[in-house]
């Protein structure tokens, strides 16, 4: 797993070097009263992590370990809690933040572990609204309340 | 005006009451950090960072940073503390700074000396606490006094070596490492160029102009990273929790400790002061270094109060010994300084040898609030140790989706964004895999921090020698700086191709 993951992240590394050294070609190369442009600095990082994911993919070919501990991953559960987030933050500025931190932490809570229903609530109402009240209210921060067509 | 002055005068702002109330809610979630494994000392600061801004929103600027430093700083050496706590009782270390606290500490647990060890831990962190302050104190003035003769050359060449040296220490491979430093340099050029103004990498997406926030990827790579990580590999915990009965060490145990505790606060301030060790090293050494001068060495291992004593004062040390190269230099040694020094930037405070001439109430207010939380931390270790250990049992049920929603509530509360919570996300999955893969996040946020300053300070040594690249070698202290650095990377790959193993710091 180690070692697969490390020759495409040294793929992905060196594309991402090449990516800045062609993106700072494109910026002006000087600028005034000065001999050194904003474009080196850039350029040579890019430069730098081209070689160092060259010699991470060399690296990583070489220590051909059979690693066959294969760890129970909870992929389930992470994938519940991880789109409950995204939506979270897609719906955050359109329904605002009571409703949607209340649904999100009611659905998390119930897939870390399914019981205690009456708990979850009572905790994710009272996180959603305590935060909202503390920071809008008391603190005058800005936060998405409620539904904007509320 | 002397130093004692200054020192008064940050005693002053340390004991407003609303500073005090920060130091004792850093310390206290500090402690509460250090006691949960899964959260370390770099993603409790993280995360507290949009939390405390939103909080001092309503104060002055300075006394806004005061305060947050006060808070955040809290949190990091309280972590230091609370550590010890669940490494003596469960056997479970609660940060990587107290691994070694486990061997000796557990040992003692099993024999029904939790009590002394716990309090034994607790002074030796106090009393490390309080050395590495004086040291602190006397070094600050000093040291900004040789900083502030640097100029640009020397910024540059002192920021590469503390850049390499955290690369060299991190994670278990070397070019992991540099390539997650170059990947945080490189970040850190995106948006508009502070020098010439010109937008680099935004590809006119607005967003993009101000630069990626330093806010976002801590909290994303640190906080929901480790939270994935505990959703992935639940692990069923399990372990018994031994019992407190007496919390008052013997006359000799205090005599037998009394060594180590010295020793190991010595030793850990000077590897603080080391940009790239940290606390881990520093515990790790103190206690090698207890084992050799002791005069049984077999007793190591099995419940030996010199092996509580020495790496639990050494790691508290240590992590004041990092303050010394971040107040003075503003060249952040490790992970943690590093976010600590992105807090102060938020506020507009550039820690560096100019913090005690512009903001002194900043610098010497932490100082003093510094003294203040480990009497306080002193004070509720001792008595509360039992209702600290109970926070380990905090049902993960609901603690994983909280550190979820108050990362997503605090980037958004400052960045008011919905493409940082994005970032976010995508920051966190990135930091459970990468860190999974033994890819160091430290350095990235290092880079992440210092990278606008060391491309300024490059190009403006540059400027000022028309171009020429050779000033750095030419100038004698830039010169031994980019030497240090070199032998740094080199050394330890040596050593790793001789077949020796090398120490690496986990932990930043």
């Amino acid at each position: 797993m180690a070692i697969k993951f490390d020759r495409v992240a040294s793929i992905v590394f060196l594309a991402v070097g090449v990516l800045f050294i062609v993106g700072s070609r494109h910026i002006s190369s000087s600028s005034y009263g000065s001999v050194v442009g904003p474009d080196i600095f850039p350029f040579v990082l890019g430069g730098l992590l081209v070689l160092l994911s060259i010699r991470l993919f060399f690296e990583a070919n070489q220590s051909k370990g059979a690693e066959g501990n294969k760890e129970k991953l909870e992929y389930k559960p992470f994938i519940i809690i991880f789109v409950a987030t995204l939506l979270y933050i897609l719906t955050l500025e359109t329904i605002g933040y009571v409703i949607t931190t209340f649904l999100f932490l009611l659905v998390c809570f119930q897939t870390m572990e399914r019981k205690k229903l009456i708990m979850s609530i009572i905790i994710s109402a009272a996180f959603s609204g305590l935060v909202y009240f503390l920071f809008v209210d008391v603190l005058k921060g800005t936060l998405p309340g409620w539904p904007i067509w509320f | 005006m002397s130093t004692l002055d200054y020192l008064f005068q940050g005693f002053g702002t340390a004991l407003i009451w609303y500073n005090l109330i920060f130091a004792f809610v850093g310390v206290l979630i500090g402690t509460a950090v250090g006691v949960l494994p899964g959260i370390g000392p770099m993603s409790g600061v993280a995360l507290l960072i949009p939390v405390t801004a939103s909080i001092t929103s309503g104060l002055s600027p300075e006394q806004a940073a005061t305060s947050a430093i006060i808070l955040l700083a809290g949190v990091y050496y309280g972590a230091m503390y609370g550590g010890s706590t669940t490494s003596i009782l469960l056997n479970t270390p609660g940060e990587s700074s107290s691994v070694v606290t486990t061997l000796d500490g557990y040992q003692m647990a099993k024999k029904g000396r939790a009590g002394s060890a716990l309090s034994i831990a607790a002074i030796g962190s106090f009393v490390a606490g309080i050395v590495t302050l004086l040291a602190l104190i006397f070094l600050a003035k000093p040291l900004s006094a040789v900083a502030l003769k640097f100029g640009p050359s020397e910024y540059f060449s002192l920021m590469l070596l503390g850049l390499g040296a955290v690369s060299g220490l991190a994670g278990k491979s070397v070019t992991k490492a540099l390539i997650m430093t170059v990947c945080g340099l490189l970040l850190g050029t995106i948006g508009i160029d502070s020098v010439s103004g010109i937008a680099r990498f935004t590809f006119d997406v607005p967003w993009l102009y101000q630069g990626i926030e330093f806010l976002t990827i801590a909290v994303g790579l640190f906080a929901l990273g480790e939270v994935f990580k505990t959703i992935l590999e639940k692990e069923e915990e399990d372990g018994e929790m031994a019992r407190i009965n007496n919390l008052i060490p013997s006359k000799e145990e205090m005599k037998e400790s009394a060594g180590p505790i010295a020793r190991g606060s010595i030793l850990g301030f000077f590897v603080g002061i080391l940009p790239g060790a940290g606390a881990t090293l520093a515990s790790f050494f103190s206690y090698l270094l207890e084992k050799k001068i002791s005069k049984n060495p077999a007793k190591f291992g099995t419940g030996a109060i010199a092996g509580v004593a020495a790496p639990e004062s050494a790691n508290n040390a240590a992590s004041g010994g990092a303050m010394i190269p971040l107040l003075t230099m503003g060249i952040p040694g490790s992970g943690t300084t590093a976010i600590l020094m992105g807090a102060l930037m938020m506020y507009n405070v550039q820690p560096g040898p100019l913090l005690f001439e512009d903001h002194p109430q900043v610098a010497w207010g932490l100082i003093a609030s510094m003294f203040i939380g480990n009497i306080m931390l002193l004070i509720l270790n001792l008595p509360l140790v039992k209702v600290f250990a109970k926070i380990i049992q905090t049902p993960k049920q609901f603690l994983i989706p909280m550190i979820i929603a108050i990362s997503i509530f605090g980037v958004y509360a400052v960045q008011v964004s919905m493409y940082d919570l994005l970032l976010l996300l995508t920051c966190g999955v990135l930091g459970y895999f990468l860190s999974k893969n033994d890819y160091p996040i430290a350095p990235l946020v290092l880079g992440l921090v210092l990278g606008p300053m060391v491309e300024n300070n490059l190009r403006r040594a540059l400027t000022i020698s028309n171009g020429d690249y050779s000033v750095f070698f030419t100038r004698p202290i830039s010169m031994v700086f980019l030497l240090i650095t070199a032998l740094w990377l080199i050394v330890p790959f040596m050593m790793k191709k001789k077949g020796k193993e090398v120490v690496i710091n986990v932990e930043g």
